[in-house]
């Protein structure tokens, strides 16, 4: 049980010593250097073990013999503990970190580096305001010299500027603090309340906060901090953006008490400002250690919102927030930072080179993941608190300033990452392999975040193995790694099965266990198909299984977090497999900000939401759950962005397209799905709460239109897989249309449609993917004829054609019947006219896909095309063979849907044998079936009886206008096939809504350019910020 | 009723529809001819073509969709006709209707034209799919004002039912649909234009020029077979209409005369008409009848039409 | 009364100095200028500790322990502006070695010529 006040002492003392020590040899002196560090880093995390574990009472430390206020004293608590423990800690780890630098440099630098450590310590514990001036000059004084630890004329000219702006900051500083003894007669913080300052002395009070206000670098007074992260070595620059910060933030949280609520309530804004324009303007960046500058001042931005907007909230919840966000900044911020130092590449284009270093590129990707906020980092934990006290407090300005800002801070880093990932590094000299003492620390940062969010998970919230299982499919793979794909293949598929045999009995429902269906055992047999993968095809199986237990866990989720949880997992792990396609850069990115976007809705349709009474799944649990009105809407949109409806779809056919063939049918097949649980989620709480304003009548439309766009877009297009991704979105919004009815008949057509989708779009995907395998072309017209070459994969896309367009006798007949009739009873005729018009369409694009690619004439270089592998054949059969269950004997799936929608609604239909009778009309599927083979027979067999021998000709051997055709691609009318069309439809078949988002990409650009030209890059012009700004604050404030 | 019997009326009621049908055929073709300034082919020559194309020695196929294709649309006809009630009243020609309503009969359509559509594709000959290309979307167009009229339909009888539609009509011809709901019998008779594919809607098939159109490289006996079906199929659509429409009929004869006037109705118009441009149609579909349809929605259902 | 006058004259300084600061373009005179707003702050943090009339809080021969307190000016911001001197004086240091580095590397004295980094 050391006394924490050594801390100081012991880095004074060794900080003087050093440069005798020196003489002896730096290895004496860094080992003594090295110590120190150690020393601070045990002594605090001594405390805190006490302090948690042993609830010992804070530490109050006297100098100089006398009680304060006669001296100074310091104070170790658990928050202080916590603060200085990971301040620490970065401070030895950069230490380590510089290892290299230090060894070789002038023994000052060593003095100088613990010198400021030693003042982070002092102005984290002391209480005593004049001392804390003393602290913060030690600190910046030798951060300003540490800046200069390379010495070129940037860092030169950026310290000058930090030191100017740091040396107005101080003036302020010290007015303030003398100012406040002046009219309080005290300096102690143990002495001091927010009573004491009224009038005049309130100005002092200012001085003294905003000062420190400025030291966390507000937006636009913050210019000479960006110009120091960008040029000053990693090492230290991670030291200022986490270490330093983290003590000046504390003293900011020292003296909160002290200020008034109009105070803390500009400065929360002011952090929400600087939060939401520094990542605005990030979006311009392509420094990458700019770009962490801004990140860095956006987060402590937040972290001063967080700070003043949580002063309600319950305390474990409020450290949970701080605590979160603080930890996620510091050890994804400086792990970044230190990655900046190792991959030495100036352009966040050219950190493609880190892909030479896998382990690198693995802590990239978590301290880029855990940066974004995304589960199961402690920023996530953070976010989601924070949104549902924001909500509670009605703070909805700050809300939607922070959920937008989180939102360019996501796209930016996002960008990056997807770049580093897939963009070709062939032209740049690949990266020299760092030292050990460099790559340490990043990895210990990245271990530290995981155990951190493990404990927060496992103690904060209490979750389950399931609930982790998740993250444990893609460290278990990525162990096993090495091994063989199909190896893998069939271990996930044992997996899955043992998933599924986990969470049946949890599984409380029969909606719980269609879903379960549609999500496990549609996977299971998607996942056949990826069987056919070469190799070890490292990193995909955790990935996808991290996706599938997501969606398993979709079901189960008794809480919202849980939920949104899962939702996150299976946001994160859905990119990480689309990025795998080839040239899959953009459209991940634009799936994941279109997510993100759709998550953050969640989050906060969440936090509107009263908490489900009963501990069943949330599924069930949502009957009894009154939503309001705005909880409805936002996280309809939510849901209905995953589900790519109209407006939000545009991620839909990049993601669709561009992702490895095999991924694709997930994707569309179930994860769309998940969207579409989700709405059904809102729905059935909407069923017995329905607000006054009739948010799914608008849905319906919604999703009417969806369907018919749909079908247009997938009408015009030359590329198989796009086609089918509008086709999906297409056949989606005849589900959510069908689920919005809010009918018994209505949500039997919607799981109807949802079950059948499944089906054959998985079906059709898989055999796209088998063209795709043996082509190595989607582009359609440049196929043609494969019927003879893939007459299995032909008969596949034929059936499944036939099942989407909804003609009988197959399974999409019941689809339109059920549809159609629900549309009908409920009265929304108009809409039902609409879905008419899309499902004729429909036909264009079926006929186009199965026509170009099997039909007509067959190209000369396919003239060796084989028949797909039998991995991509046993799936698309599997779930023919389910078609033709379900076409045959409608009643299997009929019945159960029924049951499940009667949950909710009285049965609006009746089972006699084999025909359902609605209000409207009847239909039996199995008569159907049999006249359809009858009156298909007949002809068959008359047409052989009497053409038994029919002459076969070969290619080309057609009536062509007296004249022999060229060549298979002049004869095969297939580019632009209904160019006719959309001739027709003229402006009808603009994509507007690309157009849309492209435009507002654009000005959120153009804005985020506009507004970084503040920073001239002037460090005058960044003083007179800094007293603009003061002056603004002041009479923000109202202070006399 | 048996399987056996029903089978048995089954085919007594596909061999009058498809007699019928083709008889209509020539009656057309005569009376394009005569409107042209010809003498026209006999009344009887589409049975003659039959036998003809049916009898010739030669058969060439381009593969197994090919060879399903004429099946497929002959199978389409064949089941289109039998799941809607003929003559309302009849056994004999109640067919398979007990299968399904309304909404079957409206997809069921689409398995011939589908399936000729992909026999025809396999042809690999440029016209057929420029031919279906047409075709599709032609029908995607007209598809909607019918759709839209026989919701009006539905709405109106509260029912998808064909045998009721028809039930609810009887008793004096104020009772037709033609009378107590005009603007859904505009919409559908203009769509029943693009579904008779005459002029001025003959953009799939352009028969009088080039060989144009899916069946181009169609022979022999797989020409027979369309050309059966295209007598039987006719039937069906006229027979529809006339259910939804004009009241249906109670016996033979009725069924026979109002069909005749339904489908000339189409004949004159194409008589009379040129031929419109692809995108032109799909226009002309798109606006008016789509607008009497939604017109003829709204007097239903939201201004109280007829009830 | 001499006590709102050095308060005055120290408040001057300042904005003398931010004056300065803000509008001299040549790296050295900023840095003067930060030291005159360093000095105006000295002298306010003295100003808000003089009482009229009373001595350094020394205890020498003219102070003695214990009438101290009625003798002496409040010796808190006499403590404190020592130290903040000191500081100043280090951070000055601190800019003017940065200066000299800078024109070594530049050759260049003005503000404006260090705008190479910024957006």
């Amino acid at each position: 049980m050391v006394s924490p006040i050594y801390i100081l002492i012991l880095s004074l003392a060794v900080g003087f010593l050093l440069s005798i020590l020196d003489k002896g040899g730096r290895r004496l002196s860094l080992t003594a250097f090295y110590g120190v560090l150690t020393f601070n880093v045990a002594v605090v995390a001594d405390w805190l073990y006490r302090f948690v574990f042993h609830h010992v009472p804070n530490l109050v430390i006297n100098t100089a013999g006398f009680k304060a206020p006669i001296s100074i004293n310091l104070e170790l608590g658990v928050t202080e503990a916590f603060v200085l423990l990971f301040a620490n800690l970065t401070g030895l780890l950069a230490a380590v970190y510089l290892f290299r630098k230090f060894k070789e440099s002038q023994v000052s630098s060593l003095i100088l580096y613990l010198l400021l450590i030693m003042g982070v310590n002092g102005l984290v514990m002391t209480r005593d305001l004049f001392n804390m001036f003393v602290f913060l000059e030690i600190l910046s004084i030798s951060t300003f010299a540490l800046t200069a630890l390379t010495r070129n004329l940037k860092t030169l000219s950026s310290g000058f500027k930090y030191m100017i702006a740091g040396g107005v900051a101080s003036t302020f500083f010290l007015l303030g603090v003398v100012f406040v003894y002046y009219f309080t007669g005290s300096l102690n913080l143990g002495f001091l309340d927010a009573g004491q300052f009224t009038g005049v002395s309130l100005i002092a009070l200012f001085m003294l906060s905003v000062a420190v206000f400025i030291e966390l670098k507000p937006f636009p007074a913050n210019g000479w901090v960006l110009d120091v992260y960008q040029s000053v070595d990693s090492g230290i620059v991670s030291v200022i953006a986490v270490v330093n910060s983290a003590a000046v933030g504390f003293v900011f949280y020292k003296i909160m008490p002290l200020m008034p609520q109009n105070f803390l309530t500009v400065f929360g804004i002011a952090g929400v400002v600087t939060f939401f324009f520094s990542n605005m303007m990030g979006l311009k960046q392509e420094n990458a250690k700019r770009l962490l500058g801004y990140s860095s001042v956006g987060q402590m931005g937040l972290l001063m919102a967080v700070l003043v907007f949580t002063a309600n909230a319950p305390t474990n919840i409020r450290y949970l927030i701080i605590g979160g966000l603080f930890f996620n900044h510091l050890f994804s911020k400086a792990g970044l930072f230190w990655l900046a130092g190792i991959v030495k590449q100036e352009k966040t284009r050219d950190w493609t080179v880190l892909r030479n270093n896998k382990l690198l590129l693995v802590l990239f990707g978590l301290f880029i993941f855990a940066l974004s906020g995304l589960p199961p980092f402690p920023g996530f934990w953070a976010k989601w608190e924070f949104v549902k006290v924001l909500v509670d407090a009605k703070m909805f300005f700050v809300l939607t300033s922070v959920l937008v800002g989180s939102l360019f801070e996501l796209i930016f880093l996002f960008r990056w990452f997807t770049i580093t990932v897939k963009e070709d590094n062939s032209e740049l000299e690949p990266m020299a392999s760092p030292h050990g003492s460099m790559v340490l620390p990043a990895s210990v940062f990245g271990l530290l975040g995981s155990v951190a969010a493990f404990a927060v998970m496992k103690y904060f919230y209490g979750f389950g193995w399931l609930q982790v299982l998740p993250i444990g499919a893609v460290l278990f793979f990525y162990l096993t790694d090495f091994l063989p794909a199909k190896v893998k293949g069939f271990l996930s598929l044992g997996a899955i099965a043992g998933y599924g045999y986990c969470i049946y009995p949890l599984i409380e429902s029969n909606i719980q266990l269609f879903f379960g269906a549609i999500f496990i055992v549609g996977s299971a047999v998607n996942l056949i198909s990826t069987l056919n993968r070469k190799n070890q095809s490292r990193g995909f199986y955790g990935f996808l299984l991290m996706m599938i237990f997501s969606f398993g866990n979709l079901l189960i989720a008794t809480s919202y977090l849980e939920f949104f949880l899962s939702w996150e997992f299976m946001t994160i792990a859905s990119f990480l497999l689309i990025l795998r396609g080839r040239k899959a850069q953009k459209a991940s990115l634009m799936y994941m900000i279109f997510s993100t976007a759709g998550a953050y809705l969640l989050m906060a349709g969440f936090g509107f939401a009263p908490a489900p009474a009963s501990a069943s799944a949330l599924i069930l649990a949502i009957e009894s759950v009154n939503l309001p009105l705005i909880s409805i809407i936002v996280l309809a949109i939510g849901f209905m962005i995953k589900s790519g409806s109209l407006g939000v779809h545009i991620w839909l056919p990049e993601a669709h397209a561009e992702a490895e063939s095999d991924v694709s049918s997930f994707i569309s097949a179930i994860l769309l799905k998940a969207g579409v649980f989700g709405l059904m989620m809102v729905a059935i709480s909407y069923v017995s709460h329905a607000p006054s304003f009739d948010v799914f009548y608008w849905i319906g439309w919604i999703g009417v239109l969806t369907a018919l766009a749909g079908a247009f877009m997938a009408s015009f297009q030359e590329d198989a897989k796009r086609l089918l991704a509008y086709s999906s979105m297409s056949q989606v919004g005849y589900i959510v249309a069908a689920l919005a009815l809010i009918t018994h008949l209505g949500w039997v057509s919607a799981l109807y449609l949802v079950f059948n989708h499944m089906m054959f779009k998985s079906a059709l995907f898989i055999a796209v993917a088998g063209i795709y395998y043996r082509t190595h072309t989607r582009t359609m017209y440049k196929m043609g004829g494969l019927i003879s070459k893939m007459p299995w994969t032909f008969m596949t896309v034929l059936m499944c054609i036939i099942a989407v367009s909804g003609v009988p006798p197959l399974s999409g007949f019941g689809g339109k019947w059920l549809t159609y009739t629900a549309f009908i009873t409920k009265g929304w005729y108009l809409q039902a006219g609409v879905l008419f018009f899309a499902s004729g369409v429909s036909f264009l694009y079926l006929y186009r896909l199965i026509h170009t690619i099997f039909l007509g004439q067959l190209k000369y270089e396919h003239q060796e095309v084989r028949e797909a592998p039998v991995w991509f054949i046993i799936p698309q059969f599997i779930f023919l063979g389910a078609i033709m269950a379900i076409s045959m004997f409608p009643s299997l799936i009929i019945k159960p849907l029924n049951v499940i929608a009667m949950r909710y609604f009285d049965s609006s239909i009746q089972i006699e044998g084999l025909t359902i009778i609605s209000d409207l009309g009847y239909w039996n599927g199995n008569l159907i079936m049999y006249v359809t083979m009858g009156v298909f027979a007949v002809p068959f067999i008359l047409l052989l009886l009497v053409k038994g021998k029919t002459q076969k000709v070969k290619q080309f051997n057609i009536v062509y206008s007296a004249e022999r055709p060229e060549s298979p691609q002049t004869t095969h009318v297939a580019h632009n096939m209904y160019a006719h069309y959309r001739k027709a439809l003229g402006s009808w078949t603009v994509p507007r809504v690309e157009a849309f988002w492209s435009g507002v990409s654009e000005w959120a650009h153009a804005f985020g350019g506009f507004f970084r030209r503040v920073y001239t890059g002037n460090g005058q012009t960044y003083v007179l910020y800094i007293i603009m700004y003061i002056v603004v604050i002041y009479a923000v404030m109202g202070v006399q | 009723m048996s399987l056996a019997t029903q089978i048995f009326y089954a085919v007594i009621s596909v061999t009058v529809a498809t007699a019928y049908g083709l008889t209509l055929g020539g009656i057309t073709r005569k009376i394009y001819a005569r409107v042209h300034g010809r003498f026209g082919p006999p009344v009887w020559q589409p049975f003659l073509d039959i036998i003809q194309t049916s009898g010739r020695r030669v058969s060439v196929s381009h593969g197994n969709m090919f060879l399903l294709g004429p099946v497929f649309r002959l199978a389409g006809g064949l089941g289109t006709y039998l799941f809607i009630p003929v003559i309302y009243g009849s056994a004999v020609f109640s067919n398979f209707s007990m299968a399904g309503d309304l909404l079957l009969v409206m997809y069921f359509v689409f398995f011939g034209q589908l399936g000729m559509a992909l026999g025809a594709g396999q042809g690999g000959h440029p016209y057929s799919p420029i031919g279906i290309a047409r075709g599709l979307a032609q029908m995607s167009t007209f598809e909607l004002p019918f759709a839209l009229a026989v919701i009006a339909v539905a709405i109106q009888y509260n029912s998808l039912n064909i045998t009721s539609i028809v039930a609810a009509q009887q008793g004096g011809f104020m009772n037709w649909t033609l009378f107590t709901n005009p603007l859904a019998v505009v919409a559908a008779m203009i769509s029943l234009l693009g579904m008779n594919m005459h002029s001025p809607f003959s953009i799939v098939l352009a028969p009088q020029e080039i060989p144009i159109g899916p069946p181009i490289e169609m022979n022999s006996g797989f020409l027979s077979i369309l050309q059966t079906n295209r007598g039987l199929f006719a039937a069906a659509k006229l027979v529809l209409f006339m259910n939804l429409f004009f009241g249906g009929a109670t016996n033979l004869l009725e069924m026979v005369a109002k069909t005749f006037f339904i489908y000339m109705f189409s004949v004159f118009v194409g008589a009379a008409y040129p031929r419109f441009r692809p995108e032109q149609s799909f226009r002309f579909f798109l606006k008016w009848p789509t607008i009497a349809g939604i017109l003829s929605i709204i007097y239903i259902a939201y201004l109280g039409g007829t009830s | 009364m001499i006590s709102s006058y050095t308060l005055i004259l120290g408040i001057a300084l300042l904005i003398i100095g931010f004056y300065a600061m803000l509008t001299r373009k040549n790296l050295i005179k900023m840095v003067i200028g930060f030291s005159i707003a360093d000095t105006g702050t000295h002298i306010i943090i003295v100003s808000l500790g003089y009482l009229r009339g009373k001595t350094a809080p020394i205890i020498d021969q003219a102070v003695s322990a214990v009438n101290a307190v009625q003798k002496v000016v409040d010796p808190i911001p006499s403590a404190l502006v020592l130290t903040a001197i000191v500081i100043g004086l280090a951070v000055t240091a601190v800019m003017l070695s940065f200066i000299v580095e800078m024109y070594r590397k530049n050759k260049s004295l003005s503000i404006d010529d260090y705008q190479e980094l910024k957006w």
